[in-house]
Parts: C-alpha cells; sequence; structure tokens
C-alpha cells in the first residue's frame, strides 16, 4: 500500500488506453506496429512478473514456463481443436495460473526456499516443462505451426490487430499492478519483502498473499503467451522455455524498478527500444553486449532501479519536520482505546494467568517452573541478572518459543504452544529489543501495517488515519514520512511501540525498549509508557534501567536462574538480601537503613 | 517419440562411460562455481562465459599453431586476472549474492557478444591431435579427449579438497566463510584471500574452456545449454565443497546418459532438473 | 599496555560509545561491568580492530593501533574470545585451534601453544576432531579461550564470557581465567555478572550508556551506592 501517484492514476492508464488505440489508424509501417507490439508484450511480462518477484522479493526465473503454458495452450487449442483464437486467451491464463498455483502451493510451504534457491528452482521448473512439451505431441519436437489460422481483424491490418491485443493486455496489466500496489493486499506483499518473518508474526497471511500474487502474475503471462503464439505464427520449445525470457523480464524490472508498479514498464519500454535500434542499424550483437553493460551498471549504481533512484532525489528536499519528540494531541486519547474499555487503575482480576512454565534448550533450563500472574491494568516490572530468564519469558507467552512444559491463560484461553501470529491475533503484543521495522516502508505505512493486520481494518486509508494518531500518540507525528533508517533509535524504538500498539492489544509486553537511550529519552519513554497504561493497555516489561522500573512498576517480579526469586512492589523487593545477592555477591550486601527500619516494624 | 527400448550391454556401458566422462566435465565446471558461491557468496553466472572464451581462445592459438594443451600456460594466468578482478569490482560496491547473479548476467550478454563479434555465430571445431586418438578398452572406446577431460577434472578436484582441507589457507577460507570478522580478527586477511579465491575459480573456468574445445563443437549460444545442469551438479554437491561437482557431476552424467540410451536425447535434461528440484524442495539447508 | 583515549563509536547515526578512556596495564585481570546496553560488546570489538571508530585512539604497547586494518590487530598482539563463543562451527576444535594460531609467528609456537591449552582444558582432548558446532556450551566456551590463546597474544580479550552458562561452569570457567592471568598475561574482561567478575579482577570500569562512570578497586566500586542504584534502583 503506497500513497500511490494520485487518486487519478488508474483514469491516465486507461486514457493512455485508450489514446493508443488510435495508433494504428496512422497508418505507419508495419514495422513500427512490430516494434509497438513487442514494447507492450515486454511490459506484459515484465509488469506481470513484478507483481510477484517485484513486489514480494521472490525472483522468479521461471516465468518462462508459465508464458510457455499459455503459448503452447494457445497453439495445442488453435492447431488441433481448432479454437476461435480469443476464446483459446483466458484458457490460457488459467492454465498458466493453475501451474503456477500447483507449483507454488508445494514450494511456499518449503521455509528454506527464498532468494536464489527459489531463482534456481523456477528456473530448473522451466527446463522440466520445457524437456516434458518437447517430448510429447504439445510440440513433438517439431514445433507447432499456427500459420493456417485466420487471424481476427481487430484492427485494419494483421499487425495493428496484434497491437491492439497487446494494448489491452497491458493496460489490463498495468491497472492491476497499480491496483494491488495501493491495496491492503499490496502492502502485505512489501511488508513479506522486507521481513517476511516479522509480517507473519504480524498478521499478514503470507502463504495465501504469495500464492495469490503468483496466480495473478502466471495468469497475464500466460495470455501474454496466447497472443504471442499466433504472432509467431510458428511456435518452438528453444525460443520460450530457457534462461532468456526470465533475465530478459528481471532486468527490465530491475533497470526500471521493482519495488514500484510502473517500473518495469518503464524498463521494457527502454530496453526495447534499445534492442531494436540496435538490430535495425545491424548491430545486434552489439545491442546485446549494450544491455549487459547496462545492467551492469544498473546493479552496480543504481540497484534499486530508475523510478525510486528519482524518487529518493526528490524526497531528499529539505522538510520543515521537527526532529524532537512531541507531546500527543487530543486527538489520540479518543480514537486510540484497545478495544475493550477498561479503567485506568489495577483492577485486580486477572489478565494472564501462567503456571508452571518450564523451557528448555538443549539441555539448558532456561525457564524452571514460574508462576506469574498478571492483574488487568497494572504495569508489572520483569526483573533479574542476565541469563535469568526474563527474555525467554516473554518469548514463551509472546509465542516465538513453544514451552517445554506449563500453561499459559490469557482472558481464560490456554495459549501455550500457538503459533505468534495467533497469540497476537489473541491480543498480545510485544516489541523487540533491537527494532525490526520494515525498512523501505515510510514510518506512517509500517504502524499502518500493523493497524490493517493486527487491528483488521480493511481500508488503506482509514489504516493510515489511525496509523497517524499512533504515530501522533508517540510523537512521531513530524516522522510520518520518512524511513525507519532515517530515524534514531529512540525514535526506532517509538515506532515499535506504535507498531505493537496499532493492534490494540490488551496486553503489551515490552523487551528492554529502554535499552541504549539517553536519561532524558529514557523520560519520554516512561512518560509514554504511562499514558499507554492510561489509555487501557496492561504491561509487562523486561527491563534493566532501575530508574524506570522504580518510577513505573505496580509491582515487580525477580528472576534468577530460572526461578522466581521474590516478589512485590519494586522498591520493597529490591532491599531485600537474597535478591541484592544475586546481583551484587554475598560480601556486598548491606541493607540500607530504610529497609532495617521496614523489617523491624514487620517483626 | 522413440518408445523404451532396453539396449545391448555394450551400448548401455559405452553410454555410462560417456556420461562418466561428460559428468566429470559438468563437475569441472561446477568446481569454480561452488567454490565461489560457498566460499564467497556470489553467484557468478559469468563463469560459463569465462569457460567459452577460453574455449574459444584455445581454438584460435590451434588454428594458429598452438597445442591445445599448452595453451594453458597462458590461459590460465589470463583468466586468474580477470577473476580476480571481477571480484574486486564486485567486492567495492558490495554487491550482494543475488545481484551477483545479475550483473555476472550482464557480463555473460557482453562476453557473449564479444564471442559472436570475432568468431561469428557458425559453429567451431577444434582439430586436435588428441581428437584423433582413442584408445580401446575390451569393448569400450576411450576417446582421448574426453580422458584429458576426466583426468584434469579428478586432478584439480582433489587437488582443490586437499588445499581446502589440509593448508592454513584453506582453513582460512572455510573461516572466513563462516564469520568474516572473527577470522580477521585472528589475522585472516580476508580481502586478498577472496581475491586469490576468485582468480582461482576463473582460472579453473578456463582449464574446462580448453576441455571443452577439444570434445564440443563450440557456437555462442551454446553457452546457456550448460547453466541448467551445472546449477545442478553444484547444487546436489553441496555449496564449497571441492569434490562435490565431480560427485554430482557423474551421477547426472551417468543419469542423462543411461535415460538417453533408454528413451531418446531428449528427455535427458528432465534427470538433472528433476534432481535439483527434489534436492531443493526437500532438503534448501543442504543445498547454501 | 593498553590505553584508550576518548574512542567513540557509532552505528549509522547512533553512537554507542561516547569518549570513552581507560587503561590496562601489564600483566592485570581488569574486568569492565555495564548494565545491558552499555556498550561493553561495541568497546571489546572496537579494540579487537573488528568495530571501526569513529573519533579517538587506540594505543598499544606504546604503538597507535587506531587506524590498522581488521587482519592486524592480531599481529600487534591482542586476541579476543568473542561474545557467544562464534566457533566456526563447522570445522573441527583442532581445526579452529589452528586457526587462532593462523598468524606465522603464532604458528611456530603451534605445538606448544596446543599443548598448553589441553593442559588448561583437558576435557577438550577427546573433542578436538568433533566439529565445534557439536559441543555444549561450557566446552564451545573453553574452546574459544583455547583458540585465543593459541595466537600467544600479549592481551586477553574476553566478551561476556559467562553468557548462557549454569553456574558452575562459569565457575571453572573464571578460574581458569584467573590462572591465565597467574601466568602473566594481561586480560581485559567484559561483563554483566558483577559477581563473578569482581571476583577475579584486581582493578574495574563501570560503563554506562556508553561513558565511562567509575573506576576502582572491586570491592570499592560495589560498595559504592551508585553501583547498588545502578543495578538495584536504591
Amino acid at each position: 500500500m503506497k500513497s500511490g501517484i494520485v487518486k487519478s492514476t488508474p483514469l491516465i492508464i486507461l486514457a493512455a488506453g485508450v489514446a493508443l488505440a488510435f495508433v494504428p489508424k496512422l497508418g505507419l509501417p508495419a514495422f513500427y506496429d512490430s516494434l509497438l507490439y513487442l514494447m507492450l508484450h515486454w511490459i506484459v511480462l515484465a509488469t506481470s512478473w513484478n507483481i510477484l518477484s517485484g513486489y514480494t522479493g521472490y525472483f522468479s526465473f521461471g516465468h518462462g514456463a508459465f508464458f510457455g503454458a499459455g503459448l503452447y495452450t494457445t497453439s495445442t487449442l488453435l492447431a488441433r481443436y481448432e479454437w476461435p483464437f480469443l476464446a483459446t486467451l483466458p484458457v490460457a491464463a488459467l492454465v498458466a495460473a493453475a501451474l503456477g498455483v500447483a507449483l507454488g502451493a508445494v514450494v511456499f510451504r518449503v521455509k528454506g526456499v527464498r532468494g536464489e534457491l527459489f531463482a534456481l528452482l523456477t528456473l530448473a521448473i522451466t527446463f522440466v516443462i520445457g524437456t516434458i512439451v518437447v517430448n510429447t505431441p504439445l510440440d513433438g519436437g517439431q514445433g507447432v505451426s499456427l500459420s493456417a489460422v485466420p487471424v481476427p481483424a481487430i484492427g485494419p491490418t494483421q499487425s495493428s490487430t496484434f497491437y491492439l491485443l497487446a494494448l489491452a493486455a497491458a493496460t489490463l496489466t498495468m491497472l492491476i499492478a497499480w491496483g494491488i500496489y495501493v491495496s491492503k493486499f499490496g502492502a502485505g506483499l512489501f511488508a513479506i519483502h522486507d521481513d517476511e518473518d516479522a509480517a507473519e508474526v504480524m498478521g499478514v497471511p503470507t502463504y495465501r498473499y504469495k500464492l495469490m500474487a503468483l496466480a495473478i502474475s502466471c495468469a497475464l503471462a500466460g495470455a501474454a503467451g496466447g497472443i504471442h503464439a499466433l504472432f509467431l505464427s510458428y511456435v518452438t520449445v528453444g525460443e520460450v522455455f530457457t534462461i532468456t525470457v526470465p533475465l530478459t523480464v528481471v532486468l527490465m524490472s530491475v533497470l526500471g524498478g521493482s519495488r514500484h508498479w510502473a517500473g518495469p514498464a518503464i524498463g521494457a519500454v527502454a530496453i526495447t527500444a534499445l534492442l531494436y535500434s540496435f538490430t535495425a542499424a545491424n548491430h545486434a550483437i552489439a545491442g546485446k553486449a549494450m544491455v549487459g553493460v547496462i545492467l551492469i551498471a544498473a546493479i552496480l549504481f543504481m540497484p534499486d532501479g530508475i523510478l525510486l533512484r528519482l524518487q529518493a532525489l526528490f524526497r531528499r528536499a529539505p522538510k520543515p519536520a521537527v526532529d524532537a519528540a512531541h507531546p500527543p494531541s487530543q486527538i489520540a486519547a479518543t480514537s486510540s482505546a484497545p478495544r475493550t474499555a477498561h479503567s485506568t487503575t489495577a483492577s485486580g482480576d486477572v489478565l494472564l494467568r501462567v503456571r508452571g512454565l518450564q523451557k528448555s534448550f538443549r539441555g539448558v533450563r532456561a525457564l524452571a517452573g514460574v508462576d506469574v500472574d498478571v492483574r488487568r491494568g497494572e504495569i508489572l516490572g520483569l526483573l533479574g541478572p542476565n541469563g535469568s530468564g526474563k527474555s525467554t519469558f516473554i518469548n514463551v507467552v509472546s509465542g516465538h518459543y513453544v514451552p517445554t512444559a506449563g500453561e499459559i491463560v490469557f482472558e481464560g484461553r490456554g495459549l501455550a504452544g500457538h503459533a505468534a501470529h495467533r497469540i497476537a491475533g489473541a491480543g498480545i503484543a510485544r516489541t523487540y529489543q533491537i527494532p525490526r521495522p520494515f525498512a523501505h516502508m515510510s514510518v506512517l505505512d509500517n504502524v499502518a501495517l500493523a493497524t490493517m493486520f493486527g487491528g483488521a481494518v480493511g481500508d488503506p486509508a482509514e489504516a493510515r488515519r489511525r496509523a497517524m494518531t499512533w504515530l501522533e500518540f508517540t510523537g512521531l507525528q513530524g516522522k510520518a514520512a520518512a524511513r525507519p533508517d532515517d530515524l534514531n533509535l529512540h525514535q526506532r524504538k517509538f515506532l515499535e511501540l506504535a507498531r505493537a500498539l496499532a493492534s490494540r492489544p490488551r496486553l503489551v509486553l515490552l523487551d528492554e525498549v529502554l535499552c541504549g537511550l539517553t536519561p532524558s529519552e529514557i523520560d519520554d519513554a516512561v512518560a509514554l509508557i504511562r499514558r499507554i497504561r492510561d489509555q487501557g493497555s496492561t504491561i509487562v516489561f523486561v527491563e534493566h534501567v532501575m530508574r524506570a522500573v522504580m518510577a513505573l512498576t505496580d509491582r515487580v517480579v525477580v528472576f534468577n536462574h530460572g526461578e522466581l526469586l521474590a516478589e512485590g512492589s519494586a522498591t520493597e523487593v529490591m532491599q531485600r538480601a537474597e535478591v541484592m545477592t544475586a546481583y551484587l555477591g554475598k560480601a556486598h550486601v548491606v541493607v540500607p537503613s530504610s529497609a532495617q527500619s521496614a523489617e523491624a516494624a514487620h517483626a | 517419440m522413440s518408445g523404451f527400448a532396453l539396449p545391448s550391454a555394450t551400448l548401455l556401458s559405452q553410454s555410462v562411460l560417456s556420461g562418466i566422462f561428460v559428468g566429470a566435465l559438468y563437475g569441472l565446471l561446477g568446481l569454480g562455481l561452488s567454490l565461489s558461491w560457498g566460499l564467497l557468496r556470489l553467484i557468478n553466472l559469468a563463469h560459463f562465459a569465462f569457460a567459452f572464451l577460453a574455449a574459444y581462445l584455445c581454438y584460435q592459438m590451434a588454428a594458429l599453431g598452438v597445442d591445445p594443451l599448452l595453451s594453458l600456460a597462458l590461459l590460465v594466468p589470463l583468466f586468474f586476472a580477470i577473476g580476480a578482478a571481477l571480484h574486486w569490482l564486485m567486492a567495492r560496491f558490495a554487491v550482494t549474492p543475488f545481484n551477483s547473479l545479475l550483473l555476472t548476467f550482464g557480463l555473460t550478454g557482453i562476453i557473449e557478444a564479444i564471442i559472436q563479434t570475432i568468431w561469428t555465430a557458425d559453429f567451431r571445431k577444434l582439430e586436435s591431435v588428441y581428437g584423433e586418438h582413442k584408445f580401446k578398452i575390451g569393448v569400450l572406446y576411450v576417446p582421448v579427449p574426453e580422458l584429458i577431460t576426466l583426468v584434469l577434472a579428478v586432478a584439480l578436484s582433489f587437488a582443490v579438497w586437499a588445499v581446502l582441507r589440509y593448508t592454513d589457507l584453506g582453513k582460512a577460507m572455510r573461516a572466513a566463510a563462516e564469520d568474516a570478522p572473527i577470522a580477521s580478527a585472528f589475522g585472516v586477511n580476508q580481502k586478498r584471500n577472496a581475491l586469490l579465491l576468485a582468480g582461482t575459480c576463473a582460472a579453473l573456468a578456463s582449464v574446462a574452456g580448453v576441455c571443452l574445445a577439444l570434445s564440443f563443437t563450440l557456437a555462442p549460444s551454446q553457452m546457456y545449454a550448460w547453466v541448467g545442469v551445472v546449477f545442478a551438479a553444484v547444487m546436489l554437491g553441496g555449496l564449497g565443497r571441492a569434490l562435490g561437482p565431480l560427485v554430482a557431476g557423474t551421477l547426472i552424467g551417468v543419469s542423462e546418459a543411461i535415460t538417453m540410451a533408454v528413451t531418446s536425447p531428449s528427455w535427458a535434461p528432465i534427470v538433472s532438473f528433476s534432481l535439483l528440484i527434489v534436492i531443493l524442495v526437500l532438503r534448501p539447508g543442504r543445498a547454501t | 599496555m593498553l590505553e584508550l583515549h576518548d574512542l567513540q563509536v557509532a552505528y549509522g547515526a547512533a553512537p554507542a560509545l561516547w569518549g570513552v578512556s581507560l587503561e590496562v596495564r601489564s600483566g592485570e585481570l581488569l574486568c569492565v561491568v555495564g548494565p545491558n546496553g552499555a556498550g561493553k560488546t561495541t568497546l571489546i570489538n572496537a579494540i579487537a580492530g573488528i568495530q571501526r571508530t569513529r573519533a579517538g585512539r587506540i594505543v598499544f604497547e606504546g604503538s597507535d593501533i587506531t587506524a590498522l586494518p581488521p587482519h592486524r590487530f592480531c599481529e600487534a598482539g591482542i586476541a579476543i574470545v568473542p561474545e557467544g563463543r562464534r566457533l566456526f562451527t563447522g570445522m573441527s576444535v583442532l581445526e579452529n585451534l589452528e586457526l587462532g594460531s593462523y598468524l606465522p609467528a603464532a604458528k611456530t609456537q603451534r605445538k606448544q601453544s596446543l599443548d598448553g591449552a589441553l593442559a588448561l582444558f583437558p576435557v577438550l582432548k577427546e573433542k578436538l576432531a568433533s566439529p565445534a558446532g557439536e559441543l555444549s556450551g561450557g566446552q564451545q566456551q573453553m574452546v574459544a579461550i583455547a583458540r585465543a590463546l593459541m595466537a600467544r597474544p600479549r592481551l586477553l580479550l574476553l566478551d561476556e564470557p559467562s553468557l548462557g552458562l549454569s553456574p558452575l561452569i562459569v565457575h571453572d570457567m573464571f578460574a581458569a581465567i584467573r590462572r591465565i592471568n597467574a601466568e602473566g598475561m594481561s586480560v581485559l574482561l567484559v561483563e554483566q555478572n558483577v559477581v563473578m567478575a569482581m571476583e577475579v579482577s584486581t582493578r574495574a570500569y563501570v560503563l554506562e550508556e556508553g561513558r565511562i562512570v567509575a573506576d576502582g578497586a572491586p570491592d570499592d566500586l560495589l560498595a559504592r551506592p551508585e553501583i547498588q542504584r545502578a543495578y538495584l534502583g536504591v
């Protein structure tokens, strides 16, 4: 989901399509029709490829297979079964999509297959399918001749008919690419690109989304293949089931910018024009070399593509943004309440009940049977020396680790052993010690994503409105358009908080959120955490910064060697002899006079 | 499509033998690729272009009277330098593994264009003294060029294996591949070692190229025919393992040969690619 | 032996060390303690050459080594036992140790160094051929320390050696460290486990939020109210 260019973009695309439909009336020589056909043809192929690969980052080298599937579906239907040409196109699209989905259903389930491995796997599939096609009656090694098939008279000449068909396909493809780009679906795809695991935890249905993107991508490629079959009028395996189609498509998208819906189209036009100009001048070989040079230059100097480089240049223009965090506005207080209303003081009833929680890693017992109650509306601190089990506790409760034993009951529901995204969906949110924002999205979009997938808001515009209120709540509204990389550590932690809150959780788990902050930044953070509790969330946080622990917590529990050592109010607990020993060693326990008198009073 | 026909024992054994020979070449081609990907985290598609360029240069020198094996004396250092230079460029720009695939694809296109400009797209066959001879062992024919390929492939694979396994330099490379900062904390100069390794990989490509020239007819478009099957050998053999490509390549070569003997040559590609797919789906972790 | 002058390290825009100055005297066992996020690992990595510094100087045995490329720090006489061990898990224990003595100067004494390391950690004798990744946490820590000793350094850096280890093993670990120091090796130890660190060291610095806030003898430090406040809040 991006802010798109303008709301009227789809109209612009349609208008361009309609305008270009009049080109055949100009009566240009057939050469131009063919050139324009090829440009549009590659626009379809590159843009459709980009819908899966550019958006999600799963770079496929198998586009040739789906294109070829469409090509051969049409040619078989035409040559063998004598179908009318236009009727074969939807079937070609369907066959290609079915092939893609069948593939994706298996491959996307395998966690390790990403990046280069996915690329090679899809390439291998291309060759396998090609070999099957060449050895069966589909092709039989001779190729399929379609010269006897009548070309429907859509344009004044035959070549212009293909031009118009390709124009229709290209217009449709661009519209779809843009539509996905600005939708919630697209936002999810880009989140997958940046950090698939974090996206999954946030509630993005990664498997389903990847399959959908793949299906759409294949369908469009299949349709392009169908059109191309008749254009070529003689179809062979060698043309199609090779490394050439995918590499060309990758080149075009990378050059133009694979993170943008229009990038591949720009790359397609540029490369086609370039290659054609070389061929026309009888320098086809030099053309190939030129393309190689451009690709190398692009990888070295513009790895994100032309379009994004230009966008970045425009974004560098100075903005009147203020650096320091601001106090929140009034709006934040009203619309940011969690899904059920609460009183702002600890009301005493138990929100989270943990009993006998154990977690072992390869023989090491990180948690050795822990009982903790978290009461609604309180701020509970988890303390203890390093390695005492506090972070493990958070990781188990949030679903990152499966407990070895014990139960976790949240609002009456057992959650032990559930997957992370289901626990997130149940109303528990957490932050990470090292923030993991989506690097290529703006700060606002990062929070909007959490709103859409964690907070179940369907409309991107509404999501961004709500995201803005969360940014105001955390004081980041001035940085809404910035990238996470532009933020300092303090702001990035607040972004993490905003994202965690955007799903309106009832319980927020904070993992060393103050680590690395300056004293004044810690004060800001403490104030913010208080505000979070005041608007209704319960907070459990792991912390070492004692100042904050003293200031914020209603209660603390101290862990030591995976067990609960002490529990009670912070000031009281930290003066107990056993706690001091755990931190500083026996010889240095000096019970302060205040505690001594307190003990005397209790005696 | 010919039917399923069981060939005679002689034909089958000859097929297996030729499968071993072509498999050895897969292995030799794959060796440099595997080392580069496994130890340097760079996928060098231009490896094939280097091999073919070396093949063409060897062909050209043979036309001028230079013995193909002797031409190695010139080609090996030349390609060592080219390989090191390419690596220096990619390191300088901090190119990611995926982008290295794209960049070297671009380079492949450029080299293909150069080859086509100088030698045209016509098929070229190296006529050498080796090509004219073949041994006969029992009922089996052993062509000399293929034998040379096998010997070189085995010798070089074992040599690389020994270096990686037993020498300090080899251990340093393996350590740096796993954790470069800590390796450098113990004095490993990874920048220099990487250049050495990249140069060696390209040099290995040039040896493979000479073997190609000895046994096969050359054409620029032929470059791409090897990409798929050699990648399959590399991944099946496990990245960065010196003997991996040889063993996997031989396996693939023999399977292909048997498939071809039993059905028809056009079914051969399915063997390597199906194996690759199976490995990737079942054990992706093993391949990286 | 080692002097840090006003060392500054930053990760992109985020500063991690704000002008740290300290010194390690020859033969002493110095520890730097501090809470999580204080910058301890950053400090150790900077001294080992793994982390680039933004400003300040590192002077070791009289020469300024700040600008040396990373692989030359070991040559100068500094070896590191990194946080989390960071062994070469795909290689055998023996190969890890051999890597420790990769440099020519250390290589000539490889046999003696190996004997010395095995004398210190006899348990490793049967594990030499095992892949390093298969050892338990405590054994891996031993290998990590041995690997650093193989480099025959004059200054040994240890980054949170107790992390993730059970109390009994930690105890043995620190006993070994004390023995290493007793034989004349200068040691700089960075720890979050204040108890153990203070027990073995002769002098300590306290690092908080990227700055040195206190230094002195361990017993004095632990009794100071600001330390108690930092760790206990009271």
